[in-house]
């Protein structure tokens, strides 16, 4: 049998220092704890960040539990799995949501299987039906359908979260301090048995993290045009994207991926060129703040997300947009 | 070397797509089952990835039984394209998909697996394109016992002195990353492995001749509650997109192009 509580499960940082996706999943954290009348934990893996103490304290964090072990310092699945194993274990929270990161994709479901208990991943929110019983809101079928499951067990749940599907929410005026609690678990015994050879490059910033994000897809004609998707997105300072249909021709490089099997954004400003607009890549930037689309057909599922759209030919409107955008910019740094 | 590929049917993702783009997707009197009968089942593209990794490991030269496995309501048309594919042996392991969920499936798999003298390699795609959930390779690889490296490109052999190694490029969001695991492991197969090979009309033939192996579930000495689900899908439905998007248009591309990007000054989206 399990408490009652709801713990919020963060560890992967971002360019700012702060693990990914926290603050909206405080919030959904906050709301289902408050429903259930229970506390809220955030559960901290590794070092504890700066603001740590502030955000808990605006997201009406009961508890900061910490497990810090110097297999914990960096990402290792195996250690991680088990860590968070003992601290459930220990424990017994009702509910597990982690921001749904790349490792968080793997993690969770690994706990749940050493749990024995449900697992539901891109989850968006969760809801306490009268019985008490949880039921969680995920995206299925790429974005076109939102499926709901209803947890059972007596186990805690585990559920990822899509962060950028969630708008954070603070609590009014400065909240409530937090008690930091140090969890200990033991990993002695958790040895990774994967031999990392090659790490990944890091390229600077993440588009996750990008405000403006220029994205092209197959519109784009051929491969060499994308350069006008890098040089528009230069030119705003924001980051290039594409969608899937170009990275699986081999155009661009998997890394720059938006969609449901690539990044998952949510930038201030979107600029879809020759995207169709397939749930599958919307899911990747629904969550933009804005969606400016250019596509030339106008029925293009695109225009019923996008905020500005033109019907034309990408390849003659990027080098317009590009050249009206620089001409601001100069207009400005004379103003 | 033993390879067992998992894989699942799934609605044809794309026609799913085109039938809520058009706002014409029906949901059943049970809420949750899509009922177009004109959306056509195949398998979930990762999953043919899946085998595709595995026929890839016997190009290069491995020397392997390759074992295609699938957990369902009728699995018999996918197990014949796996078989055309390439597959030495076919599973299927007959099961209301309605009444399970990602954790009883895993649990079916897992077991299956165990009985059926394990395996050295377990493929899965990294998630099935109708749910999307991408748990129960994770599943499996913690119900067996074998590290799970997700997320792969390419997967070659690396054997050491102690025995079957792979190594593993992965996608990862900072760029690709590769790594190595001993055997027994469980690797899940990403799109950008490319373009599965396509069956032969010959291997076509000779597939149909091939019978799945159906599996008694009874004798998987699994415990009543392996199969209960845990997260049981309860409903489903499409959700609304706001749709109220300011064409922008000119006389010429440059016009239109300059009207845009006014535009978004104009509303503080760029500064």
């Amino acid at each position: 049998m399990t408490s009652n509580a709801v713990v919020v499960c963060t560890w992967d940082r971002g360019h700012d220092g702060l693990p990914v996706g926290a603050e909206e999943v405080l919030t959904l954290g906050r709301k289902t704890s408050k429903t259930l009348g229970a506390e809220l934990h955030w559960l901290l893996l590794g070092p504890m960040p700066d603001q740590a103490m502030e955000i808990a304290a605006h997201y009406g964090v009961t508890h900061i539990d910490r497990i810090e072990d110097a297999k914990l310092a960096s990402f290792q699945p195996d250690p991680y799995v088990e860590a968070l194993t003992q601290y459930c274990a220990q424990q017994t929270p009702k509910l597990l949501l982690c921001s749904q990161t790349f490792d968080a994709r793997l993690v969770a479901p690994r706990l749940a299987g050493r749990l024995g208990s449900g697992v539901v991943m891109n989850g968006i929110d969760v809801c306490v039906d009268v019985d008490g019983g949880l039921e969680v809101t995920a995206s299925a079928y790429g974005g076109d359908t939102r499926a709901v499951y209803a947890l059972a067990g007596e186990r805690t749940c585990v559920v990822g979260v899509l962060a950028n599907a969630l708008v954070p929410e603070p609590v009014e005026g400065a909240g409530s301090s937090s008690k930091v609690r140090e969890i200990q678990v033991d990993l002695a015994s958790a040895e990774e048995r994967i031999r990392t050879i090659e790490q990944a490059r890091t390229q600077g910033p993440r588009i996750e993290e990008a405000e403006i994000i220029v994205a092209g897809g197959r519109g784009l004609g051929s491969p060499e045009n994308y350069k006008l998707v890098e040089e528009l997105a230069q030119a705003l300072g924001g980051m290039a994207g594409a969608s899937r249909p170009i990275v699986d021709e081999g155009w661009v490089d998997p890394s720059r991926q938006v969609g449901l099997t690539g990044h998952i954004t949510r930038p201030g400003l979107y600029i879809a060129a020759g995207i169709s607009g397939a749930s599958q890549h919307m899911a990747g930037c629904a969550a933009a703040k804005a969606i400016a689309a250019i596509n030339s057909d106008p029925e293009a599922a695109i225009f019923r997300y996008a905020r500005y759209g033109i019907v034309g030919d990408c390849l003659e409107l990027l080098p317009e947009v590009i050249r009206a955008v620089k001409a601001r910019r100069a207009q400005r740094g004379e103003a | 070397m033993r390879i067992v590929v998992c894989a699942k049917e799934v609605l044809d993702p794309d026609a799913v797509n085109n039938y809520a783009l058009a706002g014409g997707l029906q949901i059943g009197e049970d809420g949750k089952t899509l009922t177009q009968t004109t959306i056509p089942k195949l398998i979930n593209g990762f999953d043919e990835q899946a085998i595709e990794a595995a026929l890839r490991l016997r190009d290069a030269g491995t020397e392997c039984i390759i074992t295609v496995v699938s957990a369902g309501d009728d699995p018999a048309n996918l197990l014949k394209h796996a078989a055309a594919l390439g597959a030495d042996e076919i599973a299927s392991i007959p099961v209301d998909a309605s009444q399970g969920d990602c954790y009883s499936i895993a649990c079916l798999l897992a077991a299956y697996i165990r009985k059926n003298g394990g395996a050295d390699l377990v493929l899965c795609g990294r998630q099935a394109s109708d749910d999307d959930q991408g748990v129960v390779a994770a599943l499996i690889g913690e119900f067996l016992g074998m590290p799970v490296v997700t997320i792969a490109r390419a997967l070659e052999r690396a054997d050491s002195p102690n025995g079957a190694a792979l190594r593993v490029t992965r996608v990862t969001p900072d760029g690709d990353e590769v790594v190595e695991v001993t055997c027994p492991a469980l690797v899940t197969v990403s799109n950008e492995l490319g373009e599965p090979r396509y069956p032969t009309t010959a291997k076509k033939l000779a597939a149909r001749r091939m019978k799945p192996t159906v599996v008694d579930t009874a004798e998987l000495d699994l415990r009543p509650e392996d199969l209960q689900p845990r997260a049981k899908l309860v409903r489903q439905f499409v959700p609304s997109v706001q749709g109220s998007c300011e064409m922008i248009s000119g006389a010429t591309a440059a016009a239109a192009a300059e009207r845009l990007v006014e535009r978004l000054y104009e509303d503080s989206i760029l500064q």
